[in-house]
């Protein structure tokens, strides 16, 4: 008589939580169907010519698509001018949002805490192009809110959006005003979660604030860091809103950040071409994504 | 009983309805006039259902990028609408992307009454040899002036280039709007895509009287030839130089230039013929005076362009085919050109009664002007598109770092032009 052979452990553990499965298949079905084929269909037209990509059966062309927008130096520019913004905004809005929450969670603004709180998180609710129309008049060279005041003070003009010089200055600004809130949220949550017996203990063993917010906070900040960061990194590298409210990619393409570039080919029928430039920043996103948690899981952060 | 006695009528009724049912068709149009072409084609489909009232006609508005993208994936995989309709050269992208517009020269054939349309008309319907579309609303653009503000500086509407550089600086300088303020400009102008800065040459050049802007039939760039050297240095001048337009220009495009001309910015404009029934009712309120594009140089015969032609198209794979055709075919009519007129502001006959349209529609209505049409580069030319961007691309550059010697950048340009449409041909 032959033994029965025992049931594979993954076998065991999903008859073991089947009715858990259960439920959660018609989402899982969900994500698969709107979430992950969209994407994998984009990649396969990547490799299609733009006149036939939407036919029934596109002609496929190799990489010829992507050989052609990687021979095309404002595709190279744009891929740089994105990954100057998002270096940028990255450390910026994840320090910006450090700094605020530190200083909300600390005794400094008691009074005022709601509001303050309030005031950080509210533009993250607002739609993002009343926002941006908004910014847009700020920056107006010749009505625009930035320049009155800084007329009144007797300073230099700020370019804005006009210039080449001062339009990535003036969308991090806009970007920092409309995301900071959220991931300073995400860092007051953490903060709840800090064992205040280690910063009493540092204090006893007499170190400085500052020692002490290094030392004993900023390690314990690492989840939060960690997630604000590589969110940040996502959000960023994928900017668009922003450019097709105020500037559309320019002036002289210096805002023309790859997802706008790769909208414009779209809008000129060159689908092949703006699915190779997705798919590279789709490629570009899960390769930095993964470098930098890799590096902050990593960061000895004591 | 009762339900024996019913029940045969009942029955027929129910087969009657049945039968009505099978032979109604819905005819669905895709467009992007916005809530002028729903309210046209709404009207269409009351005129239409007179003759033919087992058909209703529905018409669905997209913005013009996302009407590309839908037209094209819809004919490619066989769920296309009954009609499209839009620009011309639209429409030949469409035909290239999915080779499945149809011909119509057999359907324009057997239409009796079209004297009203011209060689030009029908020239731009055309596309390596097949009739694209029929067309129905011929494109004006003039050049327009605030009535009020040329008023107020003691101007009379610009007739040269000259007087426009003349009235800018006053329209500047000289407070047209009585506000107090040094916030008005001389002049609305987009810059910000492909398309923005050298549709407003276009404008210029054709409105000069010339006839090519960038390449001629032979693929020979014409831009450093004298007077379209004039043309392209004196408006790349408003931004460098002469700075009559808002500085924030370069970002602009057709939304932001309306809101310049609308909110009062700027005193000289575009002014499609699309554009004048809501400036007559609301934003000008009627303030506005149109005219030909000024000429750059004397003895210039300037003129209104014609910017190109509106027209419908069937597709191969149509699900109603027979009476899109039919359809197609009644836009030609003078009920639907009149209805197309009061809805759109454009047509292109006009054999009908215009006695209540203001001074501002009938110049396009009924011009009276000089016209002078675009030459549809993109229809001869296949290189046209990258070339296009190459040159817009290049002129951006200029605008954000401007040369001193602007007639070695215009021989640089043509030359590099030249050798990119050389290439591209070959």
């Amino acid at each position: 008589m032959t033994r029965a052979q025992p049931m594979p452990v993954w076998a065991h553990e999903m008859w073991r939580y089947r009715v858990l499965y259960l439920f959660v298949l018609p989402f899982a079905a969900l994500v698969v169907l709107f979430g992950l084929w969209p994407i994998v269909q984009s990649i396969i037209l990547s490799f299609a010519s733009s006149s036939t990509a939407f036919r029934l059966s596109p002609d496929y062309v190799g990489l010829e698509n992507f050989q052609t927008i990687f021979a095309d130096r404002r595709f190279i520019a744009s891929l740089r001018v994105t990954l100057l913004y998002t270096a940028i905004s990255v450390v910026l809005n994840v320090a910006f949002a450090l700094g605020y929450a530190v200083l909300l969670n600390s005794g400094y603004l008691k009074r005022g805490n709601t509001f303050f709180r309030l005031a950080v998180f509210l533009p993250v609710i607002t739609p993002d192009v009343a926002g941006f129309i908004v910014w847009k008049w700020m920056y107006n060279q010749n009505f625009g809110a930035v320049n009155a005041v800084l007329g009144s003070l007797g300073l230099p003009m700020f370019g804005g959006i006009a210039d080449t010089d001062t339009v990535l200055t003036a969308l991090v600004a806009a970007e920092l005003w409309k995301h900071v809130g959220f991931y300073t949220i995400i860092f007051l949550t953490n903060m709840q979660l800090l064992d205040p017996a280690l910063d009493e203990a540092a204090k006893i063993d007499g170190a400085t604030a500052w020692r002490r917010f290094w030392h004993v906070t900023l390690p314990q900040l690492r989840p939060a860091i960690t997630i604000n960061a590589v969110f940040a990194l996502i959000q960023f590298l994928k900017t668009f809103t922003v450019v097709i409210v105020m500037t559309k990619g320019g002036p002289n393409f210096s805002t023309n950040f790859i997802s706008y570039y790769a909208f414009q080919k779209f809008d000129q029928a060159a689908y092949g071409e703006a699915m190779a430039m997705a798919t590279t920043l789709f490629v570009l996103v899960l390769f930095l994504t993964y470098f930098l948690y890799w590096v902050l899981e990593r960061t000895d952060w004591r | 009983m009762q339900v024996k006695k019913w029940l045969p009528a009942a029955s027929a009724a129910l087969l009657m309805s049945a039968a009505t049912a099978a032979s109604a068709e819905t005819l669905v149009v895709w467009h992007d006039l916005g809530d002028n072409g729903i309210n046209w084609f709404n009207e269409l489909n009351e005129l239409y259902q007179k003759e033919n009232p087992d058909i209703t006609i529905e018409s669905v508005s997209f913005p013009t990028d996302q009407w590309f993208g839908k037209v094209i994936a819809a004919i490619n995989t066989d769920s296309a609408p009954d009609l499209i309709y839009n620009n011309y050269e639209r429409v030949i992208r469409i035909q290239n992307q999915t080779g499945k517009v149809m011909d119509l020269r057999d359907e324009f054939a057997s239409i009796s009454d079209k004297a009203f349309l011209s060689e030009a008309d029908i020239a731009v319907a055309t596309y390596e040899d097949q009739m694209i579309i029929l067309p129905i609303q011929r494109v004006q653009m003039g050049f327009g002036a605030r009535t009020s503000w040329l008023d107020a500086v003691g101007e009379s509407f610009p007739q040269t280039w000259e007087d426009v550089l003349r009235v800018s600086q006053k329209f500047q300088n000289d407070d047209p709007d009585g506000n107090g303020k040094a916030d008005t400009f001389g002049i609305a102008i987009e810059a910000a895509n492909p398309r923005d800065l050298v549709h407003m040459l276009d404008l210029y050049t054709f409105g000069t009287g010339l006839r090519h802007t960038l390449l001629d039939p032979d693929g020979k760039i014409v831009i450093n030839e004298p007077r379209h050297r004039e043309v392209l240095v004196e408006v790349m001048k408003l931004f460098t130089s002469y700075n009559y337009v808002a500085p924030d220009s370069v970002n602009h495009s057709f939304a932001e230039m309306y809101q310049v001309i609308e909110g009062g910015r700027a005193g000289m404009f575009r002014v499609g013929d699309w554009n004048v029934k809501k400036w007559d009712a609301e934003a000008l309120e009627g303030d506005f005076t149109i005219g030909s594009w000024p000429a750059f140089a004397s003895g210039d015969k300037n003129a209104v362009v014609i910017g190109g032609m509106r027209g419908v198209a069937v597709p191969e794979n149509a699900p109603n085919k027979d009476a899109s055709l039919a359809f197609a075919k009644f836009l030609l009519t003078k009920d639907a050109q009149a209805a197309s007129l009061n809805n759109v502001g454009a047509a292109v006959r006009g054999d009908f009664e215009m006695a209540d349209l203001s001074d501002n529609r009938l110049f396009f209505a009924k011009p009276a002007h000089n016209l002078n049409a675009y030459d549809f580069p993109e229809s001869i030319n296949s290189a046209y598109p990258e070339v296009e961007a190459e040159y817009h691309a290049r002129l951006l550059g200029a605008i954000d770092n401007p040369p001193d010697d602007w007639d070695a950048f215009v021989d640089g340009l043509a030359a590099d032009l030249q050798k990119l449409a050389d290439e591209k041909k070959s």
